[in-house]
């Protein structure tokens, strides 16, 4: 392996963010392109300690690099700089009492020549790699439980609701040697490769990290986009990118694309905006009672426009805003599908002859991008697909509320006219919506805007306790945050979350048990997390007080949709229970009449007998 | 009502064959990237999965082949009633048949680089899954529109009970 700089070609960028819930950026890293090397460490140990290890740890590291590159084999080099880096935070720990107990996880990757990277890893910081659109993870946390379940000491499943699943059995400064996986990875051109701390991973799902990953932006856009998925994922830790990209071999599709595609079609915007005119756009009822140019620069031009930035970005981000407002604004207006899917048509013909007229003076552009205007549109229809899918939800979520309304006037009524205070019935005798149930009103939690944020930390912080996979646990606690922070005080909210989580974990071989387990996890989890929030005790009991209160309502949702779905078996049963009963007394009818004729023929049988009695076999 | 007007898909049938050849390779591609695809695709255990995944390639198959967009538009109009009772929105129903569009479109492209047919084929299937996009967002409107005529239907006789 070569000892000397490489020249590396790579493009690199990273960023760092303290995020929403925490005071201090405990974590650190390294950008040092001239000698290759990338680093993500995230410190711990409270008492301000946790920035002090990450930082000295960085230190150590890059100035053991700095002075010992040429003089070492790659591996060697990596491995000892990390070992390096935790004598120095377990010297600066022993040293000083209160910084006892102070240390840093860390990833590194030290570029050996543009086609090998040499990833180092201690703790629970990771690297990801992104080849053909496919995220992989090149890490393995070491955690206690990652550490069992590898001995075979625990079980995957066991190791998900495991209390120390998140304690580190590895960092940097916990002894002054600690143990280094190094893993060598062979570069391909176009390949991304991620180095993040755990508030990257412990806020943004796998395919949000993909998608931004794969977004084929620049790698600064990349970073900054990753740390930005972080805090709309709740932001309850620092969150630090480091994201590096192989030199391409070859002008890819996307960066035809990108480049040469985006310029054809932004050219052609008139061609687009004659021919929407020409099949009528103007007299679509969306733009009705607008000037006939005007239409088109509202509608034509601004989808015209978004084609070509997605291009530009290969995403489809600006398609699906373009199609939100669109459709949104006509929705509200009380609009009808059939004049949108109109207008979607005619600016999908116009797009196809604007691709069709660029094919004639190059097939391959052209051929480009026909798909990528394609998928383009496709974009389009999956945006006008969530709008509708939510306008379908809105419209279950009223008639649930006509059907409380009805069922309290019918239920009223009975009441006054048979005088008795309780119908005394359980809701699968009563007729519902399928798998909505609305049985009971709950009154509003009306808490202070104070209690309502530390509702709202409180589930932050359960969030970034679970473990990564527990999808079902996740969920539930954003459900508990939409029902304990529901302004309307609306049952429904608890029957549709409830819906939502059946949907994740219906009934199944596994039966229902997975699902209540995941509930108890994630109540056990908010049990504890409240205790960590900065709050009066006062207000740590209000809203521990309102996620519990949501936490029955959700279950009491969940078991009724349960319910609900068993209720044809349960009809079946009893029906089967009668006819076992009819059958039962048929069979002691027929045993006593079996009991008499036996009676009989004993009788007459005994007398003839020359034994004398029935039953003796004494010859 | 078959509605569909997404542009007219012509050669379908000789393109047939080579999604026939494809079709293992966008299955294995599919099974590979489930859980990053779509997430409703992810929570599926692996029989389930492959079985909901070769269903929707089979009948791409027969849309290929046929180019009928009525029993495109029937098929759909199943499958999500299946994945509707399995309580699966219809948003993530929708999701999931154009991740698997993509992903057979792309997987026409990566192996059939450079030549006329790989091309043909990755525009033919980036064609049928906007029309499957097409085809879902009339059927989500349809149910809808029934919804809302139960919404007021419901509502005027609130109003009727009050009176």
């Amino acid at each position: 392996m070569t000892t000397k700089p490489p020249s590396l070609g790579v493009r690199v960028a990273g960023d760092t963010n303290v995020g929403k819930v925490r005071t201090t950026n405990e974590d650190s890293m390294i950008l040092d392109p001239i000698r290759g090397l990338f680093v993500v460490l995230d410190g711990m140990g409270g008492a301000n300690a946790g920035d002090i290890a990450s930082q000295m740890a960085r230190d150590a590291i890059a100035e053991f690099v700095l002075h010992r590159r040429s003089t070492m084999p790659m591996p060697a080099l990596l491995e000892q700089a990390i070992q390096t880096g935790s004598a120095t935070v377990f010297a600066a720990a022993q040293a000083n009492r209160e910084r006892h107990g102070m240390g840093t996880t860390c990833v590194a990757a030290l570029m050996v020549d543009p086609t090998h990277v040499l990833i180092g890893h201690v703790g629970d910081s990771r690297a990801y790699l992104l080849r053909g659109g496919r995220l992989q993870m090149l890490t393995r946390d070491h955690t206690i439980v990652e550490e069992l379940v590898d001995r075979g000491l625990l079980s995957p499943e066991d190791a998900e609701r495991h209390p120390y699943k998140n304690v580190l059995s590895r960092n940097l400064g916990a002894r002054s040697e600690t143990r280094v996986d190094i893993v060598e990875v062979e570069l391909k051109p176009g390949d991304r490769l991620l180095l993040c701390s755990d508030g990257l991973y412990g806020y943004a799902s796998a395919e949000g990290i993909q998608y931004i990953l794969g977004s084929g932006d620049e790698p600064e856009h990349v970073a900054r986009d990753l740390i930005d998925l972080a805090l709309r994922g709740g932001g309850g830790d620092n969150v630090t990118t480091i994201v590096l990209e192989a030199p391409a071999a070859a002008p890819s599709s996307t960066q035809i694309v990108r480049t040469n595609g985006a310029g054809a079609w932004w050219q052609r915007r008139q061609r687009f905006l004659h021919v929407a005119k020409e099949r009528g756009l103007p007299k679509n009822p969306i733009v009705r009672g607008l000037d006939p140019n005007e239409a088109l620069e509202l509608v034509a031009l601004n989808l015209c426009q978004a084609i070509y930035h997605d291009l530009e970005k290969s995403t489809g981000v600006n398609v699906w805003t373009f199609a939100q407002t669109l459709a949104g604004g006509w929705f509200e207006r009380g609009g009808e599908w059939a004049p949108l899917r109109g207008m979607m048509d005619i600016l999908g013909e116009s797009s196809r002859v604007v691709v069709d007229e660029i094919r004639t003076l190059d097939s391959q552009l052209g051929f480009l991008l026909d798909v990528a205007v394609s998928r383009a549109l496709v974009v389009a229809e999956l945006a006008l697909g969530g709008l509708l899918a939510e306008r379908l939800r809105q419209v279950d979520s009223d008639l649930i509320m006509l059907h409380t309304a009805a069922q309290e006037t019918i239920e009223g009524s009975i009441d006054e006219l048979l005088d008795t205070g309780d119908t005394g019935d359980r809701f699968i005798d009563r007729p519902t919506i399928p798998f909505l149930r609305p049985d009971r009103q709950v009154t509003n939690s009306g808490e202070s805007a104070e209690v309502i944020n530390a509702i709202e930390k409180t589930l932050t912080i359960a969030r970034a306790r679970t473990v990564p996979r527990a999808e079902l646990v996740k969920q539930i606690l954003s459900s508990l945050e939409a029902i304990a922070t529901d302004g309307a005080g609306s049952f429904a909210t608890s029957v549709l979350a409830a819906r939502d989580l059946y949907g994740v974990r219906t009934v199944d071989d596994n039966g229902i048990m997975p699902l209540f387990d995941a509930l108890d996890q994630a109540r056990i989890l908010t049990a504890s997390s409240v205790h960590q929030i900065q709050a009066s005790d006062i207000t740590r009991a209000r809203a521990l007080r309102a996620i519990s209160a949501a936490h029955q309502r959700l279950v009491g949702a969940a078991t009724g949709l349960v319910l609900e779905a068993a209720a044809p078996f349960s009809d079946k049963l009893r029906e089967a229970q009668v006819k076992t009963s009819e059958m039962r007394d048929q069979v002691a009818k027929a045993e006593r009449k079996r009991a008499e004729l036996e009676r009989r023929f004993a009788t007459n049988v005994d007398a003839s007998l020359p034994w004398g009695s029935r039953g003796n076999t004494e010859w | 009502m078959a509605r569909c007007t997404i542009a007219p898909m012509s050669s379908g049938a000789p393109l047939a064959a080579s999604y026939e050849a494809l079709r293992p390779r966008i299955l294995q591609r599919l099974l590979d990237l489930r859980s990053t695809l779509d997430p409703s695709l992810g929570r599926l255990d692996d029989p389930t999965a492959r079985a909901q995944i070769s269903a929707v390639l089979d009948h791409l198959g027969n849309f290929i082949a046929t180019g009928d967009l009525g029993l495109h538009r029937a098929f759909l109009h199943t499958f999500m009633a299946m994945r509707a009772a399995e309580a699966q929105s219809p948003a993530s129903v929708l999701a999931m048949l154009v991740a698997i569009g993509d992903t057979a479109a792309q997987v026409a492209q990566d192996e059939g680089a450079g030549t006329t047919e790989g091309a043909a084929l990755t525009l033919l299937l980036t064609r049928v899954t906007a029309s499957t996009a097409r085809a879902v967002n009339d059927l989500i409107a349809d149910e809808l529109g029934r919804r809302l005529a139960q919404w007021t239907e419901m509502q005027n006789t609130e109003r009727e009970g009050r009176r």
